[in-house]
């Protein structure tokens, strides 16, 4: 469990439009279009398709984030958990947009 | 943490998604139309040649009009991938017939973003689809009109049809 915390990949938001993501092994900031940019890539990586190619494959991925700033290394599981972990962040009830 | 993502984008996540899909719709419906005018150019039909450069145009800007929108609301908007463009046609009915196909699955589509942003009290979407929903049921009319027209003037030469077809 502790371990696992420790490999997972998580988002906090710090002011109005700045956030960070934060990996294993260091801490990125990111501003609302480069969160955006993320969501995107996240997404199309955990669609069925993509992930089985990447099973079948070398079982990892390798994603730029922060408008190619940093590079990322996500194994299966820290991506999917990435992906929870965004649609967390941008999940908004229906009363929230009144 | 819901707030947060409120205050920097107007319009829901969810939304977003499916606009942007829209927006690749729209792209490859341009597209669609340019290859079919090019068709009705090399064979000198000019009022359908005419017809679909101007669909192509118009389709361009239904594209940017969502473009813009997603953009203006602090969303991100995304130039899509046009693929597979068909541009072998076996007669100029079977093209208006395609066209008439293609217009019906964008209002399905156009319906699903009304519906979607309707469900998640997205209501900055939901009026802004309004203008789409009305412009949809003005494009399948165009063409089934078009397509009486071919009905209607059926064992007559093409270029008699063509000439019968409405250029503005
Ligand atoms: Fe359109």
């Amino acid at each position: 469990m502790k371990n696992e915390t420790a490999n997972s990949y998580e988002i906090k938001h710090l002011t109005f439009c700045k956030y960070e993501l934060i990996t294993p092994n260091k801490t990125i900031t990111l501003s609302f279009p480069q969160m955006l940019e993320l969501r995107r890539n996240i997404n199309e990586l955990t669609t069925f398709a993509s992930l089985t190619r990447i099973v079948n494959n070398e079982n990892f991925v390798l994603l730029f984030v922060a408008d190619k700033q940093h590079l990322i290394y996500l194994e299966i599981p820290q991506l999917l958990h990435l992906k929870e972990e965004i649609e967390l962040f941008f999940h908004a009830p229906a009363s929230i947009l009144v | 943490m819901n707030t947060i993502v409120r205050k920097q984008m107007s319009i829901h996540p969810d939304v977003m998604d499916m606009l942007n899909n829209q927006i690749g719709m729209e792209m490859k419906a341009s597209a669609a139309y340019l290859a079919m005018a090019s068709w009705c150019d090399q064979r000198e039909l000019l009022n359908s040649k005419a017809f679909f450069y101007k669909q192509a145009e118009e389709e361009r800007e239904h594209a940017m009009k969502i473009f813009k929108f997603v953009n203006d609301n602090g969303g991100a908007a995304i130039s899509p991938n046009v693929t597979n463009v068909n541009n072998e046609f076996e007669s100029l009915k079977s093209i208006y017939e395609t066209g008439l196909e293609h217009e019906i699955s964008v209002t399905e589509s156009i319906f699903k973003i009304f519906k979607a942003a309707r469900e998640k009290n997205d209501f900055i979407t939901e009026v802004f689809m309004q203008w789409f929903v009305s412009e949809q049921s003005e494009e399948e009319d165009s063409f089934r009109s078009i397509l009486d027209i071919f009905d209607l003037m059926e064992g007559m030469p093409l270029k008699m049809i063509d000439e019968r077809i409405p250029t503005e």
